[in-house]
């Protein structure tokens, strides 16, 4: 239902980080219809050519001003992650994505207030690392 | 006075989303739809929400003071499941709900919406700040959380005990559906695969006045005659559970309640080519409200946003400028 708002086209990309290599990351909307502190986010998860990421090096950030880990998020109260604003999900790997094309999907489950299920959006976009 | 009408701004909440619309061009398109005035989700178009800053007070501020809308409804969530290792104490509930009411205060609104499962032991601990800041709290009566739903009942039973101005419901018509939304039926069979003959059972439910919450709810929680057509869970199993979220009631449900009505939302999946809503009469709920002197806000809640295909144009603003059309044109026929 909200699969649509996963993975926004055409951000993924390597990141560098004082002239390394440090992972690569993606932006993507809510999968929901209001902004929820970062705490009601129930996981976010990234496959990459059929092969899953660990849990543990993923790092989220809904402004790019804290970052934190999955494990972190689950105390963050405070800090919301806003409808309409493109959190930031990102795959530490040291080295990146190789050049060259990759089936990236990325997967973004929510916890609602008065749904009983939580609210998982899943996307899978080609891409071209150069 | 008399009937009004208003749209949620979550009828529009892709233009959002997508950047296509802001809050200021969301509100001046509504007005220029001849309604009367707005329903907001702070959560959805506001930063910071319940405690924004001065600064998205200020923007609000100048959005109203420049198009002048009425302030219909305040939709509020309790997020009672904000930590995934236990569910929030009452004292937390209550101090969130009284910041909502403050809040609700400072942009203006009257009426606050309370989605549907907030607990009734909120209202009594509430009611005070509610009083204060003249602001009343109105359970949502939901298609699928509506009338017969224990907490839903619970709720109904303290607001009758306590009996205050300040306390209220907000019914919704996805109550009242007469067909269940084609955009769902359509959506569910591309995209999922759902079984056909799952489709066609629910729409024959419907179609001989029932509805498959019902069926389910005086059966303790079973429907053996759907689950017959239940072959391929991972197809089939969003629907069967989706399908429940809408109900075939008659109007009468709401004569025991109908003081308590403080707002209304009138649910769009699919304005039709012939001007009507696909699943909903609008005029039998028009009529009804008007034969009960109903004074308040009837809001566009358009939800067929959510039943568009993947890469496919989500017609909001044209779904919601038809329905408006629709509404007041029957507020016109009823009460002049």
């Amino acid at each position: 239902m909200f699969d649509n708002n996963v993975f926004i086209p055409g951000t993924c990309h390597n990141v560098e980080e004082d002239g390394k290599i440090i992972g690569y990351e993606m932006d993507t909307h809510i999968t929901y219809y209001r902004g929820i502190p970062l705490s009601m986010i129930n996981f976010l998860a990234v496959e990459v050519d059929g092969v899953k990421v660990p849990a543990e090096n993923i790092r989220f950030t809904p402004d790019h001003i804290d970052w934190f880990s999955l494990d972190e998020m689950k105390t963050v109260r405070t800090i919301k992650w806003e409808y309409g604003a493109p959190g930031t999900v990102r795959v530490l790997q040291e080295g990146g994505l190789s050049k060259g094309s990759h089936e990236v999907h990325l997967t973004v489950c929510t916890r609602t207030a008065y749904i009983p299920v939580p609210l998982e959006g899943n996307m899978t976009r080609t891409v071209v690392i150069e | 006075m008399g009937i009004k009408s208003s749209v949620s701004l979550y009828s529009l909440q892709y233009q959002y989303l997508r950047g296509n619309m802001d809050l200021d061009q969301i509100v001046g398109y509504i007005m220029s739809l001849g309604a009367d005035g707005i329903e907001l989700l702070p959560d959805q178009m506001l930063k910071g929400t319940p405690n924004p800053t001065e600064e998205t007070y200020a923007a609000w501020d100048k959005i109203i003071e420049k198009h002048h809308p009425g302030l219909a409804c305040d939709d509020i969530f309790l997020n009672t499941n904000l930590y995934t290792n236990r569910t929030l104490t009452k004292r937390e509930c209550i101090d969130l709900i009284k910041q909502e009411i403050v809040m609700a205060h400072r942009l203006g609104f009257k009426v606050i919406r309370l989605v549907s499962m907030v607990p009734a032991w909120i209202l009594e601990p509430c009611l005070e700040t509610a009083e204060k800041y003249d602001v009343s709290l109105c359970i949502e009566i939901h298609g699928g959380l509506g009338f017969g739903v224990p907490k839903t009942e619970e709720f109904l039973e303290e607001m009758i005990r306590l009996d205050s101005p300040y306390i209220g419901i907000v019914p919704d018509t996805s109550i009242f559906c007469r067909r269940p939304p084609r955009v769902v039926d359509e959506y569910c069979m591309d995209i999922y695969g759902t079984n056909p003959d799952l489709v066609k059972y629910v729409n024959d439910v419907f179609a001989s006045g029932k509805d498959t919450f019902h069926i389910r709810l005086e059966n303790n929680g079973q429907n053996p005659e759907m689950d017959k057509y239940i072959k391929d869970p991972a197809k089939d199993m969003f629907y069967a559970a989706n399908c429940d979220g809408y109900e075939n009631v008659p109007l009468s449900v709401m004569d025991p309640f109908a003081k308590y009505i403080q707002h209304f939302h009138f649910k769009l999946y699919e304005m039709t080519n012939e001007g009507v809503e696909y699943s909903m009469d609008y005029e039998e709920v028009i009529k009804y409200l008007h034969e009960h002197n109903y004074n308040g806000y009837v809001s566009t809640e358009y939800e067929g946003n959510r039943w568009v295909k993947p890469g496919g144009y989500i017609p909001e603003k044209e779904q919601v400028a038809a329905h408006q059309k629709l509404i007041q044109n029957l507020i016109r026929k009823y009460e002049g």
